[in-house]
């Protein structure tokens, strides 16, 4: 399948993929390694959102307030979401090309820009009036909006990202 | 003795109608193997916020302000459903290809270490019901919580890694022989 040709960008990706480093990642056992640190740091970055996306809700932990609950779980959140695009990086480029064609990489990435466009929303526009409604069990309309939105798109991630093998 | 029962269990579920289910399940409802894939993903991405989440917390490298006895209360739930959603998902691809995972090494790795997590999870989980605050009562029992969630955190990383690592055992053969 000649699927390189219908993205734009054909000869960075193809620089990309023949780079000595992407050609060692996808012959040796390196992808296998950074594959598994993948999924470990998909699992805390979804695992660390999902807390804080129930509390937005009003689902759980209500007695810890919702500013709090994200403030200290982005603690984790952030140094997994690092791992995640590192080895993801690594991962994509031994075949970028065929990865950027892939629809399912596709979707992933729009979940993942839609994600971040939601969660920069709720940090500085939402929370800004959080004093109002910290402890309240169920947050304002706003802030569920986010919680859900956010829950969604960190499961079409998952989704998408495991589909994306089954697509190549 | 394990050996030779993962031989039968594997021939006994090679010849069965469970084998045969999974199988046509796999190969004719669409879409099933990347969903079944997914739900065990979003599994393990829930073990870690939350029996994951309790052990960083008594380390003290997580959520400093939460109880961890009310933690242990609100999470341990959300492992166990974890558990048996990836129970599930996991048994269909195993029942499908018996071979494949018992007579894989890092199958068995995998299990090495999810047994004792559970394990380990269980004690913190009993013992925290029986007599809330339990784990913080003295510095004995803080330093034992503490020595179980090290133990824990090392296995879980073991589970998750050696999942991944199921399908690319080959590698490791090619690498020592």
């Amino acid at each position: 399948m000649n699927e390189e040709s219908s993205v734009p960008f054909t000869a960075f990706w193809t620089w990309l993929e023949t780079l000595p480093l992407s050609e060692h990642i996808g012959f040796t056992w390196w992808f296998p390694f950074l594959e598994s640190l993948h999924v470990l740091g998909v699992g805390l970055v979804v695992g660390s959102i999902l807390m804080v996306d129930l509390r937005l809700l009003g689902r759980t932990a209500l007695s810890v307030p919702a500013s709090r609950m994200r403030r200290e779980l982005v603690h984790w959140t952030w140094p997994a979401f690092a791992l995640a695009v590192v080895t993801g990086t690594g991962l994509f480029m031994t075949r970028a090309g065929t990865y950027i064609a892939n629809p399912a990489f596709q979707f992933k990435l729009l979940c993942l820009l839609l994600a971040g466009m939601n969660m920069a929303w709720f940090q500085f526009r939402t929370l800004r009036s959080v004093g109002a409604w910290d402890t309240a069990a169920v947050p304002p309309p706003a802030a569920r909006v986010a919680g859900l939105a956010s829950l969604a798109l960190w499961i079409g991630v998952i989704f998408a990202g495991r589909w994306v093998g089954h697509i190549i | 003795m394990i050996p030779a029962m993962k031989e039968s269990v594997a021939a006994w579920l090679t010849e069965s109608q469970a084998q045969e289910l999974a199988v046509y399940l796999l190969g004719n409802v669409p879409g099933l193997p990347p969903i079944a894939q997914s739900f065990h993903i979003l599994g393990i991405a829930v073990v870690m916020s939350s029996t994951v989440m309790i052990n960083l917390r008594l380390l003290g490298l997580a959520v400093p302000s939460q109880n961890v006895s009310e933690m242990i209360g609100r999470l341990m739930p959300w492992t166990w459903w974890a558990l048996l959603v990836n129970a599930t998902t996991g048994l269909l691809f195993v029942v499908a290809r018996p071979n494949r995972y018992f007579y894989n090494p890092v199958f068995s790795w995998k299990f090495l270490c999810l047994v004792p997590a559970v394990l380990l999870a269980l004690v913190i989980y009993r013992m925290s019901k029986r007599e809330p605050g339990y784990w913080e009562q003295s510095t004995r029992r803080l330093v034992s919580a503490r020595v179980i969630a090290s133990i824990s955190l090392v296995l879980w990383v073991g589970v998750v890694l050696a999942g991944r690592w199921i399908a690319y055992s080959d590698y490791l053969y090619f690498l020592y022989e």
